[in-house]
């Protein structure tokens, strides 16, 4: 941005004094360019095309669907795509479909508005939409997708806790064609994830959840709209008599970690011993010993673990409660 | 006659806004809207990246030779300074960078991304200098001098700047005897506060479009709550006169104080003079207007205050740090402002208090909503209450004995005018329903109430002008010309009240001339301080009421009869003796027949009016008394009932009530929309707002990590209540009451949480994460 003659010179009474991060810093955050970098757009008409042309332009491409964090970066300068690919006319983007065997397939182009008011979501996986629903604000979610969430891979990401404890499985079209991948392992990083160039996410699957299963979603933000969580609770819980408690319980943990994350040892905990204030607070507990958060501008680590053991606590009585009215 | 009766009155009365249909629909025009077709050339500004640095050098010509690059423009050519009361700033550093984003060259291209590409094309040299980044560092001796040339600057008589220091104003009260008073006080309450940065964030960013014309006159078009002041100030700066020197000003998307004085304007204006004839657009990005833009100043304050066994406050000692940043042009007075008002609104007999204006490598201190009282009565009204506590009275009571009436004396010496502050007091008590505690809504929350008080006079100089005229067309209907702008406080729409009211017509006949534009339009100090309603408002109606003479006299003559036995009703001119009656139409225009009918009389009516305050004497440099410091206080108290959440430190605002004392209500739902509006703004600044600053880098320059309160965050119910005791030269009684609404929020909320959960904490804002770690280390919650 800017280059400065003396350099060394400069660079030397900067690091005495130690502010050459601040200094970087200014130039990635403060000082932002007025308007987005100029981009071709495409729009291909079959998968083939979208891919082949992703894999031709490596590192010049990018797939594009509602744009609400592309474009962010973009007007950032973060990321300076050529080629903008539209995907989201392609064939089954838009479409939700359900049935009870098969489950529910939500289309990678479907906005978060349409999964709120779609009538299966709300009966089958209400906490889908209980969590699409503390995304951004009305008029942000007409352009995001739920397929975005995912693949932006952000550790905050407000969908992905609920995405991964009802077990989706992203459909993704790549070189090899069409292929399914899980949620557990897709996530490698903040921002990272096991997707290929070339790879275009179609859809995203949801088997049939089990029967009689509660949810809910925490979000702690700074203010009440449209906040980056500092941080987000997931937690489902659903009769199985399996379990010495009978019921089985699952937790997930947003922007405490460097991916999302699956509190595995909250199900055991509430597996093995009946449920009580006690063993929920053991569970409560073991959320936070697993979380690993960091000092951010959002929250220091020491609030954000104890965050994750009130809010857990919370969430999980909460399951329980909506499970006990189902027994009553 | 019938119509006396029912003679019209638009004032008191909540008119439509003139300006609702345009904003509603969008056809409102912004300065972003103006369109300029392809001469126009777009502007963007390289920025220092250091808080404090020489610069040894400017390599322009790679920039220069960028095709289509127009001009590069530095500091060289520009050797003026600017500045509101005290000339302390140059358009374009020249030998020195002062903070993080000052303007260091300027670029006009054929495009912004053309402009933006040239920046990376100059190459500056500079030599880092230390910067001072905390203003008690600030003041002491070891500190790097910020403006070695502080003493050879221009400045307004009432601002005191000290030599080879970083202050650059020094406001003292010294009344009576503080030292010898401690010892009659039953309790004494001795507390430190800090209070961050926030910023006014305007929907609309700061936009301005200058031109240049071949004879060397300047037109800036630019969303501004001062285009006078613009244009003084620019014209000084370039040395040229006022009147080659035009400011034209369309709607305005939001100011709160940063869009007052002259800030970016002077760069797009100082670009342009280089390409004659082109006009150049400079539109600042959200982070800009975040870190170059004014921001509210960081106050660091001490108070110190005591009072007797029966709750009279006997003395106050205060120090305040204001971290007013690279330049304090506008802020000096901001921090002679709460000098002068800070015993806060109590009567007290012992008052000293030291403000200090220092100058940090900080971005630059500017006037906001409120101009110092907010982070003033944010301390203030937190160390009342725990006085009142400590002595075990009620905090009500105790603001009741010792809060400001008609008569008593002010800290700065003279007499307090007629003032509604105790039934503002008792009406919010009680709306709050004050003493009685509801139960918290769930077994995890704690719920609290809090109450403060506020007041706060126009920081202004003590002879800041307003003028106004009104003319009439030929079916009667009026227009007004006023010079202050409208920011969405509804001052179009209260002058056309007052000039209907005055004149006699239907508020409904009534324009205001806009945009604003300096060669058409009557002058005006600035849309700031409140002031408007009140100054203006007096200069519309001297302006009404002259083109009413005008038209009266007319009449008179005409018909033979006496001025006393006319009037004019419902844009009628009537005689109540010969009940004779004529319309305005067209005898405001071609006047009237004489009334032997050889010739004519009158001829097209345009009506004058100003209005000055002359009574504001000076103050002692040493001990900060005099008869009359300012023109006059607005007072008023907030309340509000809030609950605390255990788990999380999160506070929720149940529900707010106000009551201010505006002397008159010209239009009351605009004054209950200023009352919610502060509410609310202040409420976001207790609770979320902070520039957080480290090394003198925003940390969050984006609505990402800048949070303010959304209408989600709102409480359903704000009780705002009006108080009326007049004001003695105001337009019906009126004074302003447009900033005063964001002063008490902060202690206000503060005093509930203390209520709530009986914690305090050194400063805003509020957050959950600070609420929830203070309640952990106070043992409340595990």
């Amino acid at each position: 941005m800017v280059q400065i003659i003396g350099c060394e010179n400069r660079l030397t009474s900067i690091v005495r004094l130690g502010i050459s991060d601040r200094l970087e810093e200014f130039y990635n955050t403060m000082n932002a360019y007025p308007g987005l970098p100029e981009f071709d757009y495409l729009k291909p008409e079959t998968y083939a095309e979208a891919s082949e042309f992703l894999v031709t332009h490596a590192g010049e491409a990018r797939p594009f669907i509602g744009g609400t964090d592309l474009f962010v970066q973009m007007r950032d300068r973060v990321l300076r795509p050529k080629y903008l690919v539209d995907v989201k006319g392609l064939e089954g983007m838009d479409e939700i479909s359900f049935d009870n065997s098969g489950g529910l397939t939500i289309g990678a182009g479907v906005n978060m508005n349409r999964l709120i008011a779609a009538p299966e979501v709300a009966e089958h996986y209400q906490i889908l939409a209980e969590a699409a629903q503390s995304v951004a604000s009305y008029q942000l979610r007409t352009r995001a997708t739920i397929v975005g969430n995912i693949c932006n891979a952000s550790p905050a990401g407000d969908t992905i806790g609920a995405s991964l404890l009802l077990d989706g499985m992203l459909n993704i079209y790549g070189g090899q064609g069409m292929r399914q991948e899980a949620l557990s392992t897709f996530f490698l990083g903040p921002g990272e994830t096991i997707l290929q160039t070339g790879d275009i996410v179609t859809s995203i699957w949801f088997p049939r959840p089990p029967d009689g299963v509660k949810g809910k979603y925490i979000k702690l933000g700074r203010n009440k709209l449209s906040d980056l969580s500092i941080v987000g609770v997931t937690a489902v819980g659903y009769p199985d008599a399996d379990t010495v408690s009978g019921t089985h319980f699952k937790l997930a943990l947003a922007s405490v970690a460097p991916v999302p994350l699956v509190v595995e040892k909250v199900g055991e905990i509430l597996g093995v011993t009946p449920v009580t204030e006690e063993t929920l607070k053991d569970a409560a507990e073991a959320a936070m010993e697993a979380c690993t958060p960091i000092d951010d501008v959002r929250g220091s680590a020491r609030y954000r673990k104890l965050m994750v053991r009130n809010l857990s606590l919370n969430a999980l009585k909460d399951v329980w409660h909506q499970l006990s009215l189902l027994n009553a | 006659m019938v119509v006396s009766e029912t003679k019209p009155n638009p004032v008191g009365e909540s008119k439509p806004r003139l300006d609702a249909r345009e904003k509603v629909t969008g056809a409102a025009i912004f300065g972003d809207d103006i369109q300029f077709g392809n001469a126009l050339l777009h502007a963007r500004i390289l920025r220092s990246p250091h808080p404090h640095a020489r610069i040894i050098s400017i390599d322009t010509r790679q920039a220069e030779a960028l095709p289509g690059v127009k001009a590069v423009v530095t500091g060289k050519g520009f050797p003026g300074y600017i500045g509101l009361y005290l000339l302390d700033r140059h358009i374009f550093c020249r030998d020195r960078v002062r903070y993080v984003g000052d303007p260091v060259a300027g670029v006009a291209a054929i495009s912004e991304a053309i402009a933006e590409d040239a920046l990376e094309l100059i190459e500056v040299e500079y030599e880092i200098l230390k910067p001072v980044i905390d203003p008690e560092y600030g003041v002491s001796s070891e500190a790097t001098l910020i403006h070695p040339e502080l003493d050879q600057y221009q400045v307004a008589s009432f601002i005191l700047p000290q030599p080879n220091s970083n202050i650059s104003n020094y406001f003292k009260i010294r009344k009576g005897d503080v030292d010898s008073a401690w010892d009659n006080c039953a309790a004494i309450v001795e507390r430190k506060y800090r209070i961050p940065h926030i910023q006014h964030v305007p929907i609309e960013p700061h936009v301005a479009v200058a031109q240049v014309d071949a004879s060397g006159g300047i037109t800036l078009w630019g969303s501004s709550q001062s285009p006078f002041a613009q244009r003084n100030l620019i014209a000084q700066a370039l040395g040229i006169s006022q009147s080659d020197m035009r400011v034209i000003a369309p709607y305005v998307g939001g100011g709160f104080g940063s869009k007052a004085g002259v800030s970016m304007e002077s760069l797009a204006v100082a670009i342009a003079t280089k390409v004659k004839g082109r006009p150049v657009k400079l539109l600042l990005t959200r982070e800009e207007e975040f870190f170059t833009a004014f921001v509210r100043q960081g106050l660091i304050a001490y108070f110190k205050m005591g009072c007797d066994g029966d709750g009279n406050l006997l003395a106050m000692e205060n120090k305040f740090y204001w971290d007013s940043g690279a330049y304090t042009e506008y802020g000096v007075n901001i921090t002679r402002a709460s000098g002068y008002s800070s015993s806060g609104p109590y009567e007290v007999p012992n008052v000293k208090t030291d403000s200090y204006c220092v100058y940090t490598n900080h971005p630059v201190g500017g006037p906001m909503r409120g101009v110092g009282m907010p982070e003033m009565h944010a301390g203030l009204e937190q160390c009342i209450d725990e006085l009142a506590q400590q002595i075990g009275m009620d905090q009500v009571e105790f603001r009741r004995i010792n809060c400001v009436k008609e008569g008593s004396i002010l800290v700065t010496g003279g007499k307090m005018h007629p003032t509604g502050l105790l039934q503002c007091l008792e009406k919010t008590a009680e709306a709050i329903g004050w003493g009685h505690k509801a139960e918290a809504s769930a077994a995890n929350k704690r719920r609290g109430k809090g109450l403060a008080l506020m007041w706060k006079a126009p920081a202004m100089p003590p002879n800041a002008g307003s003028s106004a005229w009104v003319e009439l067309a030929e079916d009667g209907r009026v227009t007004v010309g006023v010079g202050g702008q409208d920011l969405g406080q509804g001052s179009f729409t209260v002058a056309a009240q007052m000039a209907a009211a005055a004149l006699g017509v239907p508020y409904e006949w009534v324009r205001v001339a806009t945009p604003l534009d300096t060669r058409y339009s009557p002058y005006e100090w600035q849309t700031v301080a409140s002031r408007l309603t009140w100054s203006m408002g007096n200069a519309v109606v001297n302006a009404a009421k002259d083109a009413r003479q005008q038209i009266l006299e007319m009449t008179a003559e005409a018909w033979d009869e006496d001025l006393e036995n006319l009037d004019i009703l419902n844009g009628m001119v009537v005689s109540y003796k010969s009940e004779r009656e004529i319309p305005l139409e067209n005898i405001v225009i071609y006047g009237l027949p004489k009334a032997d009918d050889q010739g004519w009389i009158g001829g097209p009516v345009i009506g004058r009016g100003k209005f000055m305050p002359d009574y504001v004497t000076g103050l002692d440099p040493e001990t900060g008394q005099g008869e009359r410091a300012v023109v006059h206080y607005t007072t008023g108290a907030q309340a509000v009932e809030l609950e605390v959440d255990l788990d999380t430190g999160q506070i929720e605002i149940l529900r707010g009530a106000a009551a201010f004392d505006v002397g008159k209500a010209i239009n009351p739902e605009l004054v209950r929309a200023q009352i919610e509006g502060g509410f609310v703004q202040g409420m976001s600044s207790a609770l979320f707002e902070s520039l957080n600053l480290k090394d003198g880098y925003v940390q969050n320059p984006s609505f990402v990590d800048y949070r303010i309160a959304t209408s989600s965050d709102v409480p359903g119910g704000i009780q705002s209540i009006i108080v009326e005791v007049p004001q003695d030269d105001g337009p019906w009684g009126a004074r302003g009451v447009g900033e005063h609404s964001m002063v008490p929020t902060i202690p206000a909320i503060a005093n509930a949480i203390y209520d709530a959960v009986g914690v305090r904490f050194d400063g805003p804002p509020f957050t959950a994460e600070k609420v929830y770690l203070t309640m952990l280390e106070a043992g409340i919650v595990k």
